[in-house]
């Protein structure tokens, strides 16, 4: 019986000392895992809010093109990445290239943007370098493929046309509350201006690439101010900006000389509304120069542009409709165009779609024509 | 340099610097919002505000935390957002990822 017991008791012994090795090993276990999880919480959180940032966006477009009296051709319309470096919250630095095919298969780069912003406070940021011109809201904001409803830009809202599309120089940027939800936003920039392209004792456009070279001399500065209604999503814009700017002449020996600076003044309006899947854009923008008996072309000029456009998502289904119509209006009468548009799209995503329109142009004055096109696209912003 | 170049330059350094004056007296109030963290609530309301705008409103699980931060900070200088408003979108960006 004695036996018995001490063996019983040496076997619990032996149990309770093998638990208690056994409970020893799991805690070591357990605070290892632990150990590991915090590490990767920590490295997450550093995902959350690093002091340097570098981040890669952008969108690019590939389409169909058939006009009239032409073979219809497969296109790529852009590959526009967007580079982001930011310190902190204080400076970024964004810079948008563009890559182009033209007709003869070669490729073209350029920089659409490149600047330094600084962000002085919650109102106000200071940037400098090649900014899209502030003026009026499609250069500027509704340009992107993925961005744009229709696979082309409005009539005279393209490259060189009656809207300004860059400008180098420096810009005060930002926006403030102006009661409840409502907001006031603002830009007010100097820069080198644009300059004139002349061909035969006439100007034959306004280039506004955002030249690195003030050839006159005499800068160009305004703005825009825009209020935003949030509880109607109704957008506002006013623009201006004045200033001097020259005709540029290349001679032979491919010098490049500039006339005397004159007067250059742009303005615009500028509106976009929305109601869920509906919504109504506007713009209207002139550019104008003075005249100079000296100039290799002496006269006055004036472009101007406006358009309207109108979408609608089927929701819930992926299909949208969009009407548009614009008018373009230059001292060339061959130049000019009113344009109808009409299209269909489909959203696979809020920044992948595929487009389909069909544009009629036409020229108002006698004796021009313009063709109608077909247009397929399909965008992606990332 | 002439008498109308002095004029205009004058005239867009004068708003410059009304601008700049404005702003800066803003600093203050600046500053102090400066201190502010980021809100999820009032980030919800600014997103759905602000992010239609011009495009349709994106996914926040389209992207990593730390690309918000760009993101939307390029959506400060684009939308002309207050500082404010770009800490409370990044704040419900991220949490919502």
């Amino acid at each position: 019986m004695k036996f018995k017991l001490t063996a019983i008791a040496t076997a619990v012994g032996i149990l309770t000392m093998g638990s208690a090795l056994a409970a020893e090993v799991d805690l070591e276990k357990l605070q290892a895992d632990v150990d590991k999880l915090n590490a990767k919480a920590v490295e997450w959180e550093e995902w959350k809010a690093p002091k340097t940032l570098v981040h890669l966006a952008g969108y690019a477009d590939v389409g169909y093109t058939d006009k009239q009296g032409e073979p219809g051709s497969f296109k790529v319309g852009t590959f526009s990445p967007i580079f982001h470096y930011q310190f902190s919250d204080i400076v970024m630095m964004e810079a948008e290239l563009e890559f182009t095919i033209d007709e003869t298969g070669k490729s073209e780069a350029g920089i659409d943007y490149f600047t330094v912003d600084y962000f002085i406070s919650d109102y106000v940021a200071l940037i400098g370098g090649k900014f899209l011109s502030p003026i009026g809201q499609f250069r500027q904001n509704l340009h992107p493929s993925w961005i744009n409803r229709m696979a082309s830009a409005p009539v005279g809202f393209g490259h060189d046309q009656a809207a300004p599309n860059a400008e180098i120089g420096l810009m005060f940027r930002g926006g403030f509350p102006v009661g409840g939800r409502n907001t006031m936003s603002y830009a007010a920039y100097i820069g080198n201006g644009p300059t004139f392209e002349a061909d035969g004792g006439e100007i034959e456009g306004i280039e506004t690439p955002g030249l690195n070279r003030d050839g006159d001399g005499g800068k160009v500065g305004g703005g825009r101010l825009g209020f935003y209604i949030p509880g109607i999503k109704l957008d506002l814009g006013a623009s201006y900006a004045t200033g001097k700017a020259s005709v540029r002449t290349i001679d032979n020996t491919g010098a490049i000389s500039y006339d005397k600076g004159r007067d250059y003044t742009v303005y615009g309006a500028d509106l976009t509304w929305r109601i869920s899947t509906f919504r109504l854009l506007g713009e209207y923008v002139s550019q104008e120069y003075g005249a100079q008996a000296s100039s290799a072309a002496p006269d006055s000029g004036k472009w101007t542009a406006w358009y309207a456009q109108a979408s609608y998502q089927f929701a819930p289904s992926k299909w949208e409709a969009v009407l548009r119509y614009g008018e373009y209006d230059t001292p060339h009468d061959g130049q000019d165009r009113n344009q109808s548009a009409v299209g269909v799209n489909y959203l696979f995503a809020s920044n992948v779609v595929a487009k389909l329109d069909y544009e009629f142009n036409e020229n108002p004055n006698p004796g021009f024509d313009a063709e109608n096109r077909v247009l397929v696209q399909f965008a992606y912003g990332f | 340099m002439n008498t109308q170049w002095l004029k205009i330059s004058g005239s867009v350094l004068s708003a410059l610097l009304i601008t700049a004056g404005l702003l800066a007296t803003g600093t203050g109030v600046a500053a102090e919002a400066d201190s502010k963290k980021g809100d999820f609530t009032r980030g919800v309301q600014a997103w759905a505000d602000n992010c239609t705008r011009c495009h349709d409103v994106r996914d926040p699980k389209e992207l990593r935390d730390d690309q918000w931060i760009t993101t939307v900070y390029h959506m400060r200088i684009r939308a002309g957002l207050t500082g404010q408003q770009t800490r409370d979108i990044i704040t419900f960006m991220q949490g919502s990822n």
